[in-house]
Order: C-alpha cells, then structure tokens, then sequence
C-alpha cells in the first residue's frame, strides 16, 4: 500500500505532462509561430529581396477587421496589409497610392479620384470604386462598426451623419462609384487635409464578395482577409505575432524590398531591450531610464508624436470655476524641466495645445503661427492665484485626477511639487486605473485631470473640435465665441481666413479661458540596427510604413 | 469511494456556480466600459446606445446574468469585446498550452528539487546541507520570481546566449520560465519536507527498521520519503493554483502568449466575456485539483478514508 503514493503522484504527473506535450504540439504547429529563417519567399517579385526584418508591437494584435480596429497595433498591421486612395511618405505628404490621381473641384467640395489600372485583391479579384463605397458605408454605420471612428467619414462626407445616425438612407451619402475605375465624393466644407484623410484605415477598401463570405469569421485569422497592401500576412496570432510576407499582387511590387517581416508580441519594455541586444528585433523604444545609458550608441535615435498631454480643468468644479485660480494653475510649472529631466526621451514642454510641426499655413507650422500660448511664469502665477483667492473668498482644496501609467505618475508628481514650491499649496493626486479615470471624469466627478490626445491627422481642427461638445470629459467648457470659431472654420473656403480662425480658437482656450494647461508633446527615443533602412513612422495616423524599409 | 466522489462532483457544481455568479456581480461594478473610452467620447449618444445594445449590455444586469448562465448550460462562454468578435473558448483553448506546459514542469523540476533538498537537510540535521538548504528555501520565497526571470533572462539569454531570450518559438522557450516559476516551488517544498522528514526520522518504526538491519537508502526511501509525502500532497493543490496566476509576470517578461496575461488584461480593459471565461476556468481547475488531491491522499495514507468520517 505504501509502495502506492509516491510512485501514483509521479505517475500522474508524468501522464499529465505526456498528454499535454501530446496535444500542445499540434497546438503550436497549428498557431503558425513564426521563425526567423522563413520559407522561400512570395513568387512574382524580380527585385532581390533583403534579409527578413523583426520588430514588435507592444500589446496584442486585437483586432484586423478594418470595422473594428481602433488601436494603433491593428493599424500597424492594417496599414501594411491593406492600402487607401492616398499613403504618406517619409515627409507625410499623401501620395497616390490605390487612387492615380484626383481632380478637385474649384469649389474645394467634389473629389474625383481615378484608380489605378490592373489594382487586384490578393485572391484576384480586381478593386473597384464599388470596394471603396462599401468599405465607407460600413464604417459609417453603426450596426456593422464598432471602433468609434465613424466621425472621420462623417464629419466630412455629404449625408453621412444622417446615415450614421439613422435619419438618412445609404443612398443620400454622396459617395458615387461612377464606374469600376471611378470614385466621386461630395464633402460638406472645404477640407485642406482630405488627401490625408484617406490614408488611414477607416478609408480603406472592403471587397463586399469576401467580407460576406466569412461572415463573423471575417479578420480573425490570415486566411480570413484579403489584402491589398504591399504585404499579406501569412499567419497571425492575436498575443504572439505576425508573419508579413511581400504580396504578389501588389501593384508597386518592384518597389517593396523586403521579403518577410515578422512581427512579434512584447509587452515587457526590459524584454524588448533583451531582444534587441540579443539580435532578435532590429528596433526598440527606450524607456526614459534607458535613454542616458544609450544616448551615445550610434543606433539611437528619437522620434515625435503628434500626442500632447495636458491638464484638463472642470470649469464647473468647485473652486476650478474661477479663471483666475487656472490660469495660476496654468503658468505655476516649468514644463521644459519636466521634459528635459523627467521624461528625457524625446519629449519636450508644450508651449501651446498644438504639437510642433503640425501644420499651419502651409509654410510656417502652426506652432510657429501662434507662438507661445503657455510659458511658465512664476510671479504672475502667485498675483492670479491670490486674485483668484480673493475673488472665491477661500483658497480652493485641489485633488489632481490621474490614470496610473508610469509616465503620467511622474508627471503627476512634478506638478506637484512645483505647485507646492511655486505657489504655496497642496494638491492631492488621485490614481485610477484609465478606466476608472475614464469614468469619474464622464460622470463630471473630478477637478482636474491629466490625459491626452494624439493627433488623427495634420491639421489644428483634429484637437479643436473636441471642446465644441461640451461634455465634462472636456471640462464642462460651453463658449459661444469657441463654437463659433470652430464653426465658421469648417465653412471656410479660405484657406488664410481659416487657419485664422483656428490660431484664435487656441488662444482662447488655452489663455484666455484656461480650459486646459498644455503639458508636454509627446517623443520617443529608440535604437535601431544601423542595418535596417526605409521604416517610415509618422507622428499622427497610422503609425508606420514598412513598404521601403529594407534590411542589408 | 465512488459515492465520495459523486458527492464531491455535486460540490463541485455548487461552488463553480456560486464562484460565477458573485464573480458576475462584482465584475459588472467595475468603473468603466468594455470599449476604447477616448474613442467612445466621439459618438452620438444614439450611436453609443446602439453599440451598447448589439453587445447585450443595455439589459438589466439580471437578465444579462440569466441568459449569460443559459449560454454556459449549453457551453458557450460568449464572445470577447476586447478580442472582437472572438470566441471566448476559442482564446482559452490557444492559449493554454504555453500556460500549462511551463506550469506543469515548474511543478516537476520544484517538486523533485525540493524534495531533494528537504530530505538532504533533514537527513543531515544541522549540517552544513541542512542551512545552505534553507537558504536556498528563504531566498526563493523572498525574491520575487520576476526577479529572478529578468535575471535569467538577462544572463543566461543575453549574455551567455544558451537559451532563448524570449517569444515561444520551441521548446527552449518555456525552459527559463519554468526555472524562474520553480524556484518558490522549490522553497516552500523543501521546508515542508524538512519538517515533516525530521519527525518521521524520530518515529518508532524508523528505530525498527534500523534494528532490523536495513541499510540507510532503504530506510529514507521506503520509509522516511514516503511518509514525509502527505504535507508535500496538501500544499501541492494551492501551488498549482498559483503558478497558474502568478504566471502572469512571467509570461510578460518572456513574451509567452499564455492565459495568465489574458486574464489580467481581460480585467484592465472589462472585457466582461473573457474575465467569466477565465474566472470559470480557473475555478474549475482549482477544484478538480483539489479533489484529485484528497483522492491522492487515500491513495498515499491508507489511514485516511474518505467520505465516512473525515466530512
């Protein structure tokens, strides 16, 4: 009897390991996991191709229906997979891409885009104009799209706000498939940065024959999408990676270099590193505390995003109410100390809501155009906060309402302090999960906040118009004169008058009205093989472009 | 013993209910939404309703609970809204395995580690064998096993470049972490066997043995080990449990596609389907583990029988 316990525990232990190893191996044969020594390439391409490239993304690949997708990791992919009317190039100007060329009428309002000749789906079929209209249609309808981004269709397209919510039919969207080779659009006002527009995914094409044949099935696995970009994806797994493989059909065939790139899943930063060094990604992005150590490595680099992180106040909040205790607020930190020292990636101090280099007039950015809207300024800091004071007849207890990632904490304890030093007082920080941030500030249960918003496209109003809502996610902010700025410049046919209009709207809710405190503009440092040339990131959009890049 | 163990299946049912329902309730408590919430700033409030409704999550939360608890009946675990439109089965299912196959040789390579280890430092008691034995046991419980995985990682994957640094490429993938999650194993092991060696080692029947002429291997091995199993059984239910979870870090760190990230990042995004899905799983393993134990144990120590008596 005695003989039965240790040898019966082994014994199942032994059996469990046995069955699992037994069905795990089918499992991970199945699952498509990629390696670097990848099979013979794609047929079809006469330039010789360059040595594979691995790079990562940094959460999992959730989602690659276009209708769906939402996340800067699907658009990774997407982007790569899939193409549009227009695609940005290494200066982030669209340039023609499914789309041959566009006739624009004088009143700046109808687009006739041309597509290309011979423009084929990765399984043969041809893409058609009809593709286009379908793949729009959807991603404006909210039954089929579930990502939210239904306003960059609808705020520019003819009909497309009253399809989405219902009150008008598919037909009244101006958007006609005139013939397989011939799309026209109709927008509402003038739209400077529609071109661009159409490079993110939200315009791809859908080829309606394919997407109804997989029915729910559709983008959940590689075989169950069909591509239109430079790569097609071989295989993919939602948390572990992709396999990108240069697409036969693509157009510009000659033009993609590269013959395999596999994309891995890390979300460890430390891991990421460790890879990298260890020669199994040929790119990395540094965490501030890594920068110093790196800066002299002839692979360093560093990079901007168009993401500024901000101080929302809730102008309704008690003891926020007052514009002179925030704008106090406001003018009470150095944000340049917080970019040099703090952050030290790449980052720098806002000195408006808009990021440098997102563009103005078209030869000065718009940063340039407007200058400094914030500059800290410690003396008029303490005259508007005792003013303030004064005028509420108390000093107003604050609690500072943050998410808890690791940048935003240190953030958070930088304002802090330098509102303990420079004006005296104590601000509590509160730290939620985003969620919960989320939450508290929809519900208007909070006095102010750090968040943040990256750019959709290159032009002010992708900010602006976010504060003509008059939510509580935007501090309760309800002012005639803004709305109507906002209003008349997505009217304006002049291009001049227009960008006018939008320098002024900044003015007005950063310093006159002290809606938000601009923080920082967001940057990035990472290391790259010097190997690895031709990867396109782009600030704003879809985030980067592996068409060009090629590995020596 | 059959009607023990039909018993103990009708428990099972009971308690993976009642885990499932207060897991529901309090899950659907949790601030915020299922949904990118910058993204969801920019709908109508029309146009998030309708989102709302095709999910399901417009419905009182009871008749949520109701037909969520229909669906399982029938096996349906729904369908993720952070993974959309994914099966929630589906996504267990892949990512099992990596999971399970670090977890299950942390426990082998821990087990026989520490067994190894106790036994050595109870059989030489106050020895040098038994303090470096305890050492090794403190140290594994105090440092924490992301710690020790970065450590590996680093040295061994980097900088000595003998096994991989990270991904799950083969089967040299899972054999660091699997080291890094064996090391509490080993501690908490190697302490229990320690004791439960020292008095077995002063029992009548040991002194018997001896008498009887029996040589010092047979004695720890047909006598002493044995007998020292039963405290090794009890805790081996809980640590199965935890290797499970506290998986999780590990996983991050060597990028293993396993189910412990799932299930924390189910949680941080509400991704109601997923979160019951791997609650329910879990919850199920932890059981049928527990009871595969206390069946062990009548399998181990004749004298304890179960059902009669022991309830």
């Amino acid at each position: 009897m005695k003989k039965k316990g240790s040898l019966s525990l082994l014994a199942l232990m032994l059996v469990f390991s046995v069955v699992l190893a037994a069905c795990g191996n089918n499992n991970e044969n199945a699952s498509g996991s990629s390696s670097p020594s990848a099979s013979a390439g794609a047929s079809g391409s006469a330039a010789p191709s360059g040595k594979p490239i691995n790079l990562y993304v940094e959460n999992e690949i959730k989602n690659l229906s276009q209708w769906a997708a939402s996340d800067d990791i699907s658009f990774t992919v997407l982007n790569n997979v899939s193409e549009g009317l227009y695609r940005l190039d290494a200066d982030n100007n669209p340039q023609p891409a499914l789309a041959q060329d566009v006739a624009i009428s004088d009143d700046k309002l109808t687009y006739t885009f041309t597509l290309r000749d011979g423009i084929q789906w990765s399984n043969g079929t041809p893409i058609t104009s009809a593709d286009f209209k379908y793949a729009w249609l959807g991603e404006m309808n909210p039954t089929t799209a579930t990502n939210g981004y239904s306003f960059i269709l609808t705020d520019y397209i003819v009909g497309g706000a009253e399809y989405a919510a219902g009150t008008g039919t598919a037909d009244q969207v101006a958007i006609e498939a005139k013939d397989d080779k011939t799309l026209v659009v109709t927008l509402k006002q003038p739209t400077p940065f529609f071109l661009r527009l159409t490079s993110l995914v939200p315009y791809f094409p859908l080829n309606e024959a394919f997407v109804k044949s997989q029915g729910d099935q559709y983008g959940l696995a590689a075989d169950k999408l069909i591509y239109a970009g430079p790569y097609v994806l071989q295989s993919f797994d939602i948390a572990a990676g992709a396999v990108l493989k240069k697409n036969p059909t693509y157009w510009d065939n000659s033009n993609v270099k590269t013959d395999t790139i596999n994309l891995k899943v890390i979300k460890e930063q430390s891991t990421a590193l460790n890879a990298y060094k260890a020669g199994q990604i040929d790119r990395v992005t540094l965490a501030s505390s890594d920068v110093d150590a790196n800066k002299s490595n002839p692979e360093f680099g560093t990079g901007i995003k168009f993401r500024t992180t901000y101080l929302q106040f809730n102008t309704k909040a008690e003891g926020l109410s007052n514009v002179n205790i925030r704008k106090a607020l406001s003018l009470a930190f150095d944000s340049n100390i917080l970019a040099a020292t703090i952050l030290n990636n790449g980052s720098s101090g806002a000195s408006g809501l808009i990021p440098d280099l997102m563009s103005g007039d078209g030869t000065k950015t718009f940063r340039e155009l407007n200058g400094k809207v914030i500059e800290a300024n410690i003396e008029k800091a303490k005259e508007l906060w005792a003013q303030g004071v004064q005028e509420l007849g108390s000093a107003p207890k604050l609690t500072l309402l943050i998410a808890d990632t690791s940048e935003v904490k240190d953030v958070a304890t930088f304002l802090q302090s330098e509102f303990k030093n420079n004006l005296g007082i104590d601000v509590a920080i509160d730290t939620k999960t985003s969620k919960a941030r989320n939450e508290l500030m929809d519900n208007n249960n909070y006095q102010m906040a750090v968040t943040a918003w990256g750019a959709d496209y290159d032009d002010a109003m992708t900010y602006m118009d976010l504060w003509t809502n008059h939510t509580p996610y935007r501090g309760n902010y309800e002012s005639s004169e803004y709305d109507t700025l906002i209003a008349n410049a997505k009217k304006e046919t002049d291009d001049a008058k227009r960008t006018d209009m939008l320098l002024q709207a900044e003015k007005l809710l950063v310093d006159t009205d002290a809606v938000v405190a601009p923080i920082y503009f967001g940057g990035y440092s990472f290391l790259q093989k010097s190997n690895v040339t031709g990867l396109i990131y782009h600030p704003y959009g879809n985030p980067v472009e592996f068409k060009s890049a090629v590995a020596q | 013993m059959r009607r023990y163990i039909a018993k103990r299946i009708v428990y099972l049912v009971l308690t993976l209910f009642i885990i499932t329902t207060a897991t529901f309730f309090l899950m659907k408590n949790l601030p915020g939404t299922p949904f990118d919430e910058e993204k969801l700033a920019l709908l109508t409030q029309e146009q998030r309703d309708q989102i709302y409704a095709s999910y399901g999550l417009d419905k009182p939360v009871i008749v949520q609970y109701v037909n969520y608890i229909g669906n399982i009946v029938q096996g349906d675990l729904g369908t993720s809204i952070y993974y959309t439109g994914q099966d929630v089965k589906d996504i267990i299912v892949d990512r099992i395995y990596p999971s399970a196959l670090v977890g299950l040789q942390a426990i082998l390579l821990g087990t026989v580690i520490g067994l190894i280890l106790g036994v050595l430092a109870a059989y030489r008691h106050n020895s040098g064998w038994d303090y470096a034995a305890m050492i090794v046991s403190v140290l594994g419980v105090s440092i924490p096993n992301f710690v020790l995985a970065a450590l590996l990682q680093y040295y061994i994957g980097l900088k000595w470049g003998i096994l991989p640094v990270a991904f799950w490429e083969s089967y040299d993938s899972s054999v660091l972490p699997s080291i890094a999650l064996s090391v509490g194993v080993i501690a908490i092991i190697a302490r229990f066997v320690r004791t439960e060696m020292l008095e077995v080692l002063q029992q009548d029947y040991i002194v018997t043995a001896k008498a009887k002429g029996l040589g010092q291997m047979a004695i720890l091995s047909r006598h002493a080990v044995r007998n020292s199993l039963i405290p090794v059984i009890t805790i081996l239910g809980p640590i199965v449990v935890n290797l499970l979870t506290g998986s999780l870090v590990i996983e991050n760190i060597f990028g293993i596609p396993g189910i412990g990230s799932l299930f924390v990042d189910s949680i941080k995004t509400n991704d109601y389907a997923t979160i019951m899905g791997v609650t329910i799983f879990y919850s199920a393993f932890y059981v049928v583990v527990m009871l595969l134990v206390d069946i062990l144990y009548s399998l181990v120590d004749p004298r304890i029988r179960l059902g009669s008596g022991r309830e």
